[in-house]
């Protein structure tokens, strides 16, 4: 696919003192794609993605978004330019109902005028349309009242991605939606995901390979902080950097 | 279903909310009622910080003393009518949060309460050497009570009685801005800084700039309570500007019950009418003050409203409820701000 | 100005410095383990003077500060034990609450068994009286206040991060968990911390005794000022609280001779400025 990509990194760079956790990691992610992020634990992933949301400033490098350079905005610019992200862990708001979550995250991108906040919460129908959908979408349609805390891992991480979707945002930050679900409620993750595919640009890290290699456009492989390789899901099978990196030197 | 339930429930206890207002002044003496009324607008105010945001502020008698002075000031010297002197109080209230908030806002969590307490001690401290302005430990004297002009009536207030009808009113409108305030969507917004704030940010808001509307909207009704108060004893005692009564405030939002529109307003006719009744029987009633704080903190942290609701689930079942103050165990991260 | 005076001045805030900065230490160690303002930090102060003053009619002089510190030590370890470690697993606030009401609670017990009325009370014998330091005349009993509570300073800093067993305070400051992990009894750590932490306040009380007297207020009339030392110094920072109460002993002395009424009122006009120029502190992180 040849355009400007909607999302692009150059050079990203971040380092914690003597530390360095991510290295000049430069990548591009194209319009209405799914591009996957990998590599092994402690490779600079989610890292990668604070760099890129605004919850850590990159020590070099430059993040580019609808070629507009946003590199050091702080994280509560993103979801009003279009990016939004979801957590490794659960980082939603435990006393809030779910219905609460959601509607939140799907308010801040329609704060009005001051005036506007003289009227109730409840009286803005457009965004308790939005919140409902959203709901639908990740299931959770039945637990609108449920306090965020009463959910279980399953539906807290599904919780997780729909306030992210809230934003209304065209590129997704994903951090490892499938984390610690079972067999199953992982598949629902999966099919939840991939319903997202067209809809919404979505730059995915994912541990599980079967679903990554499924369901990637694009694959970049990160070890060590650096990218190593990159590609289709065939390339990144084949590659041998990669193949060196998740099974050790001995091949 | 539940929710015609939860309506009538609210309207059950507005109405509830009336009838205390009327029947109070024959229960305690019509001074007393107009205090539990006043404080409970400053403990509403820091309930919208606190129990709705998270900004345990130690220092909410900076606004209400200011208000206070300055409403006591432009009595004396410019003979102001009441309602501007309302407004007055009101507005300095706010200005100073906003001014002060702006500062204590930067920091968070201990930080954030070690600063509204200092800025409350350097206030205190002018108030109490200041004394050509403010008459230092003997407080300002001479307050009157300006009728209540509206339009050509002109409703004379000197009575305590006719003061409470007043105080009172005050207090219904500012209730019924504190709701609109928390039904709006500022409620839903100052509740998720309080869950989350990283979060927050995450989806959007400025936490900065949202905890500040916060800190200056509970400034200003602190200065109405602030300027009530001024004219109940004719003086304006320098304990106006004390942390104690800061920490009354705070008292009263914690043992009414946090996060609660309601538990603030149980949490002040409390505090008054137990400290007004254990004073005359004993002085040293702030020991019992403090042993109700630290029970309260270590088996009721809910507070009145805790209380009461456990009561009315033990009568008519169990229903989904918040504990407040238990830390979560998922993904959320109390703010630190300290380290070796 | 008088230079005999404004030497006197200069004295009288190194003194109070140094209380302020033990007080600061003393404080900084509890919040920096517990994350929450100690508000009983003033109380346990006011409490240490009392029970000095009680020990020392039977014991003695240094009977009574003796007393007063062990006293003091072991309160603030029930306080820990019986409060604080219950309201590990809630909001730090709570934990703030807790000691803001025994604040109260050990206030009222003091005037309920000591009365309401202040005392005073002399130096020992082999304090009292004045040294000759050319440029002004200045009570013993003061310098050497001033010079043990700067050499118990220092040995506290020296404590804190040159022996292992201050190493272990600063690990379960850092990260509890880990530390915890790590086969360190972190809870014994906290409790000893935070009584050493109370033994300081406490000691600091019994030693300005001869100094200021005693009075049912002193307890809440020190607190603020702890706090001013340890969000000046920055807020986990040992030294920055040292070298906060010096600053802060020696501008509300100077402003007493200087302008009286502006002494108490200065202090939190510079913790304001500190704050301001610099947010995190004199020598605190970030």
């Amino acid at each position: 696919m040849i355009g400007e990509p909607l999302l692009r990194t150059e050079g990203l760079t971040c380092d914690f003192g003597a530390l360095r956790a991510v290295n000049r990691v430069t990548l591009s992610v194209q319009a209405g794609t799914l591009h996957s992020v990998i590599g092994p634990n402690g490779s600079g992933k989610t890292t990668l993605f604070n760099l890129i949301s605004g919850e850590l400033r990159p020590t070099d490098g430059r993040v580019y978004f609808e070629g507009r350079d946003i590199t050091g905005l702080p994280s509560h610019r993103l979801p009003h330019l279009g990016l939004a992200r979801c957590f490794q862990r659960t980082n939603v708001f435990p006393k809030l109902t779910t219905y609460e979550n959601v509607w939140v995250a799907a308010f801040a991108g329609r704060t009005p005028g001051a005036l506007g906040f003289l009227r109730r919460a409840s009286e803005f129908s457009a965004v308790d349309t939005e919140v409902r959908r959203i709901l639908g979408d990740i299931g959770l349609a039945h637990k609108t009242a449920a306090p965020a805390e009463t959910l279980s891992h399953g539906q807290q991480r599904a919780l997780e991605v729909g306030v992210t979707l809230a934003s209304s945002p065209r590129l997704v930050l994903l951090d490892e939606p499938t984390q610690g679900l079972a067999p199953e409620a992982t598949q629902q993750m999966t099919q939840l995901v991939q319903r997202l595919v067209g809809r919404y640009t979505i730059l995915l890290i994912e541990h599980k390979m079967r679903i990554v290699m499924s369901i990637s456009d694009r694959i970049s492989v990160m070890a060590v902080g650096e990218l190593i390789a990159e590609g289709t899901p065939d390339e990144v099978r084949e590659n041998r950097d990669v193949q060196r990196a998740y099974l050790g030197t001995r091949r | 279903m539940s929710r015609l339930w939860s309506r009538n429930e609210a309207v059950l206890r507005f109405v509830l909310l009336l009838a205390a207002i009327v029947v109070l002044p024959l229960l305690v003496r019509p001074v007393v009622a107009s205090e539990i009324w006043i404080f409970a607008i400053a403990a509403m105010a820091l309930n919208l910080i606190f129990g709705y945001t998270g900004m345990l502020s130690f220092g909410q008698a900076t606004f209400f003393g200011l208000a206070a002075y300055t409403a006591g000031l432009m009595m004396i010297h410019w003979q102001a009518p009441l309602l501007a002197v309302l407004a007055a109080g009101t507005l300095v209230g706010a200005l100073a949060a906003a001014v002060l908030g702006y500062v204590c806002i930067q920091r968070v969590g201990t930080y954030f309460i070690m600063l509204t307490f200092g800025f409350n001690q350097m206030f205190f401290f002018i108030a109490y050497k200041w004394t050509s302005v403010t008459g230092g430990d003997d407080g300002l004297p001479g307050i009157p009570r300006p009728p209540l002009a509206l339009g050509p009536a002109s409703i004379r207030l000197d009575s305590s009685l006719r003061y409470y009808v007043f105080v009172a009113a005050v207090f219904l409108l500012a209730f019924y801005a504190m709701k609109r305030i928390v039904d709006s969507p500022l409620g839903v917004i100052f509740q998720s800084i309080r869950e989350n704030p990283g979060r927050a940010a995450a989806v959007g808001y400025d936490v900065k700039r949202y905890k500040w509307i916060a800190f200056t909207i509970a400034g200003g009704f602190t200065g109405s309570a602030g300027v009530l108060y001024s004219m109940m004893f004719g003086i304006v005692p320098l304990e106006s500007m004390s942390w104690i009564i800061s920490g009354d405030i705070v008292f009263m939002v914690l043992i009414g019950g946090i996060g609660n529109l309601y538990g603030p307003l149980l949490g002040a006719a409390a505090f008054k009418w137990l400290s007004e009744a254990i004073s005359v029987v004993w002085e040293r009633w702030p020991l019992i003050l403090g042993v109700a704080l630290v029970l309260v903190v270590l088996f009721l942290r809910g507070g009145l409203v805790e209380a009461f609701t456990r009561l009315r689930d033990a009568v008519g079942g169990p229903r989904a409820r918040r504990e407040p103050g238990e830390r979560v165990a998922v993904g959320v991260t109390a703010e630190r701000e300290t380290g070796w | 100005m008088n230079v005999s005076l404004f030497a006197g001045a200069i004295l009288n805030g190194l003194v109070t410095g140094m209380l302020y900065a033990l007080m600061g230490v003393g404080l900084s160690l509890i919040l920096g383990l517990l994350n929450i303002p100690n508000f009983a930090h003033g109380v346990l102060y006011a409490l240490g003077a009392y029970v000095m003053f009680s020990g020392a009619k039977a014991f003695g002089f240094l009977g009574g500060v003796l007393a007063a510190v062990a006293a003091i030590a072991v309160v603030g370890a029930a306080i820990e034990y019986l409060g604080v470690r219950r309201l590990s697993r809630v909001h730090p606030d709570y934990t703030l609450l807790l000691t803001f009401g025994l604040s109260l609670i050990l206030t009222e017990t003091i005037i309920l068994v000591w009365g309401p009325v202040g005392i005073t009370f002399q130096p020992p014998a082999l304090l009292a009286g004045g040294v000759d330091l050319g440029v002004t005349v200045y009570p013993k009993y003061r310098l050497a206040v001033m010079l043990f509570t700067a050499a118990l300073v220092l040995a506290c800093y020296l404590f804190v991060t040159r022996t292992r067993y201050g190493a272990i305070i600063r690990a379960g400051i850092e990260d509890k968990d880990t530390a915890a992990a790590l086969g360190i009894n972190i809870r014994l750590v906290f409790t000893l911390t935070f009584a050493a932490g109370a033994g300081l306040a406490g000691l600091g009380g019994a030693l300005m005794v001869p100094v200021r007297g005693l009075l049912s207020t002193m307890g809440l009339d020190i607190l603020p000022f702890a706090f001013v030392v340890v969000v000046l110094g920055g807020l986990g920072s040992l030294p920055g609280a040292i070298l906060a109460g010096l600053l802060v002993g020696v501008v509300q002395s100077l402003m007493t001779v200087i302008w009286a009424p502006g002494a108490d009122a200065s202090v939190f006009a510079l913790m304001t400025l500190g704050i301001i120029a610099r947010p995190q502190g004199l020598l605190g992180q970030r």
